[in-house]
């Protein structure tokens, strides 16, 4: 019931926190998704496995910066205002 | 002045635009034949300039704000999805209720692009799942009223007024469904985008228009609680029950037809290419599982959602009986 737009965004922020935090080497290898293990060509059905390679991969560059802002501004103000 | 591919009456700008042409020349354009004190004001040259001034300033800036909302918020697309009429609003109304008999499920083109409400009964709008969310229905007979999500506020009324049959209500709980009811729809609305874009479904799915649909399970809702507030819990779990069923027909239906547009499309102009219909059959099968699950998800989240309100006198009781169990606690303390 108490389910606001609020834990919503934390829930979010945990969550791409999470995939950022993923270490390819150690973890994605092993269970065969490394980005570097894709076998598609340039055919028309690239198959889910590939296209949450292809997710996990942009998130994390793309939100690696942003992530840093973001989080250093919730560790203030839960700092400040518990 | 219209937009050559605007394919309906844009209405609600018209009654502004000509307001505002009539106030920008300047104070001599005013209508001066009021009252008298205020003739008296506006014969003072310097408050006429003021008054020319500042409504070319105002008249700037709606310029300036109406050029950049564009970039941020389609307004002209979001328009799209307000143009409806009451015979349109009615129809609907109806085959969401009762989405048996509907033959036809295509949404009607017009050179590429897609036909405006009014014309086409199958195409997504946002005015009724705005028009179920708060307004009362008073103020929804004003032309060219935009107010987004009216289903999600006529909701957020009923589950205070149902709040307030069993004693529970009070003013900022009305703010807490409305962020509540909105956090549901993101997450419905990202957890699907996130489903189609896994499976490379190429569709015309705008997100615009996966929230316009999933804000028709709204007007389902919005019916279960009323009757159970009317008839108790069995007339509730009818009502409810009859609803998640037209809503799975009504999904099912629609969102096959829409999904398959870009490969009905495909199809056409790649008739000349060697590949057929069976290869595509394993994608295929892919969109329809895609479909049915989005529509079973819909009947157990209105279920889920609605339920709270839909306790009717039980609850209130017992609730009733827990306050007045603790003022006797309360006096036997003092």
């Amino acid at each position: 019931m108490a389910f606001t737009l609020y834990s919503l965004l934390q829930a979010a922020l945990l969550c791409v926190n999470a995939i950022a935090v993923l270490h390819e080497e150690r973890f994605l290898k092993n269970i065969g998704w490394g980005t570097d293990q894709g076998v598609d060509g340039f055919g028309e059905e690239p198959g889910i496995k590939s296209q949450l390679r292809n997710l996990i991969r942009s998130v994390r560059t793309v939100m690696r910066v942003p992530l840093i802002i973001v989080n250093s501004i919730a560790i203030v103000l839960l700092l400040l205002f518990g | 002045m219209a937009d050559p591919h605007q394919l309906f009456d844009d209405t609600s700008s018209t009654q502004s635009r000509g307001y505002g042409a009539q106030r920008a020349p300047g104070g001599l354009g005013y209508p001066a034949a009021s009252a008298t004190p205020q003739a008296a004001f506006l014969a003072d040259p310097v408050s006429n300039m003021a008054m020319a001034y500042g409504s070319s300033l105002a008249a700037q800036g709606k310029e300036l704000v109406d050029k950049n909302i564009d970039r941020f918020i389609p307004v002209t697309k979001l328009k799209y999805y307000f143009a409806v009429d009451t015979m349109y609003v009615g129809r609907k109304l109806g085959l969401l209720f009762f989405p048996y008999l509907h033959q036809d499920w295509e949404v009607q083109y017009q050179q590429d692009t897609p036909v405006a409400p009014r014309f086409d009964v199958n195409a997504p709008d946002l005015y009724i799942p705005g028009f179920t969310l708060p307004l009362p229905c008073t103020l929804l007979s004003l032309p060219g009223l935009s107010g987004v999500a009216m289903a999600f506020i006529t909701y957020v009324l009923v589950a205070g007024l149902a709040l307030g049959t069993q004693d529970r209500f009070s003013p900022d709980l009305l703010g807490l469904q409305a962020s509540s009811a909105l956090a549901w729809l993101t997450l419905e609305v990202v957890a699907i985008l996130l489903s189609l874009y896994l499976v490379t479904v190429n569709t015309d799915l705008t997100t615009i228009d996966l929230v316009a649909f999933l804000g028709y399970k709204y007007v389902g809702m919005i019916g279960g609680v009323l009757m159970g507030l009317l008839f108790g819990k069995i007339g509730y779990y009818l009502v409810l029950g009859w609803c998640c069923v037209a809503i799975f027909v009504f999904m099912v239906s629609r969102g096959s037809g829409l999904v398959r547009i870009r490969t009905l499309r495909l199809k056409i102009l790649a008739e000349a290419a060697a590949e057929g219909v069976p290869v595509r059959g394993a994608r295929n099968q892919l969109r329809m599982y895609l479909t049915m699950a989005v529509a079973a998800a819909q009947p157990l989240l209105m279920d889920g959602r609605a339920q709270p309100w839909a306790g009717g006198r039980e609850l209130g009781t017992d609730r009733s009986r827990h306050c007045a169990d603790q003022s006797q606690k309360a006096e036997r303390k003092v």
